[in-house]
């Protein structure tokens, strides 16, 4: 087979069923995959920056989260509305955990934490409260809003969808 | 050889046909999906709106409420039942802080609970600029649940799903 005949072969195949089944098994594997385990997105928003910035690109990796459940300081999608608008949240704290911010401060069960993710200093004030059952509490790390204007709560675990791919 | 061209023929046709069917009929999710297409042109508005186009769509509205209709818009403080007069007037105040307003409805996914009840959970998706020049883009899912009177159907409940509780 000459090179010509090669090249004209991979850029115009001829239609055999060999290669219609082929291609039907590559883009029912790509649907499935890009459908349901690892989600394209763009990040509309600055509540997660400067983790991830506005206008960014990711997937959702579903796998992590068929098998296990969501550790504190991992970053989550949490299914917000229908199956395509998605919210990208830090976990700070898990269940039955109480939740409070004092001037900035984030303390989980009276402990405060760590979070080197934070690089925008905040003042919030939230009342100490307590995570319901199979839920987990989600923040951004952008804090440099008003507490009001900052979408953050605790998130039932069944809407978290996954974990964005880096 | 003849009879297998005449099946195949007739096979297609059919297949036509069905399609035809399923497409064009009236159906009782097409019936259902109405309002909210209603409800995104009459709550939707441009910059040159004017005052009688303005009564118009408010009035239209009503319309789509029952008598009665059970409120959940933690955002916005909105919790219980309303007249469809109530209704009207809220939205008509809503509408008056926007200049350019469009809301389009995603994602149905329908439940019939009784013949004459269903129940819809979708994606709304809001978007304008207010008379102060903010943009706005707001998307939440909700679940409401119409009601078919006199071969209408008509919104009993609206429940904009709180993901995130603080």
């Amino acid at each position: 087979m000459t090179l010509h005949h090669k090249i004209r072969q991979f850029f115009l195949p001829s239609l055999t069923t060999k290669f219609l089944i082929r291609i039907c098994l590559v883009a029912l594997s790509a649907y499935l995959f890009f459908g349901y385990l690892c989600i394209p997105f763009y990040i509309q928003g600055i509540s997660m920056e400067p983790t991830y910035r506005h206008g960014g690109f990711n997937f959702c990796w579903r796998l992590p989260y068929f098998f296990s459940e969501p550790k504190r300081h991992e970053v989550v999608a949490v299914r917000f509305a229908g199956s395509k608008v998605m919210l990208l949240k830090r976990v700070v704290a898990l269940e039955d955990e109480q939740v409070e911010f004092r001037d900035g401060k984030l303390y989980v069960d009276g402990k405060e934490m760590d979070e080197p993710y934070v690089r925008f200093p905040c003042n919030w004030n939230l009342s100490p409260r307590r995570v319901e059952k199979d839920c987990v509490y989600v923040i951004g790390d952008n804090r440099s809003m008003s507490i009001e204007n900052h979408h953050f709560g605790q998130a039932s675990k069944s809407r978290i969808l996954g974990t964005p791919l880096w | 050889m003849v009879k297998i061209k005449y099946l195949l023929i007739g096979g297609l046709i059919a297949v036509i046909g069905i399609v035809a069917v399923f497409i064009f009929s009236p159906r009782e999710e097409k019936k259902v999906k109405k309002p909210f297409y209603l409800l995104s042109e009459w709550v939707s508005k441009s910059s040159e709106e004017n005052a009688f186009t303005m009564l118009q769509k408010m009035k239209n509205i009503g319309t789509l409420f029952d008598e009665e209709c059970v409120l959940k818009v933690p955002s916005q403080s909105l919790s219980g039942s309303y007249k469809r007069e109530e209704i009207t007037t809220y939205a008509g105040s809503a509408r008056s802080y926007f200049s350019q307003l469009h809301l389009k409805f995603y994602d149905f996914s329908i439940l019939f609970l009784e013949k004459e009840v269903a129940k819809v959970s979708l994606t709304s998706r809001l978007t304008g600029r207010s008379t102060a020049g903010e943009q706005m883009d707001e998307t939440r899912e909700l679940e409401c649940v119409l009601k078919k009177i006199e071969k209408k159907w008509l919104f009993s409940a609206i429940d904009v799903v709180e993901v995130l509780k603080k």
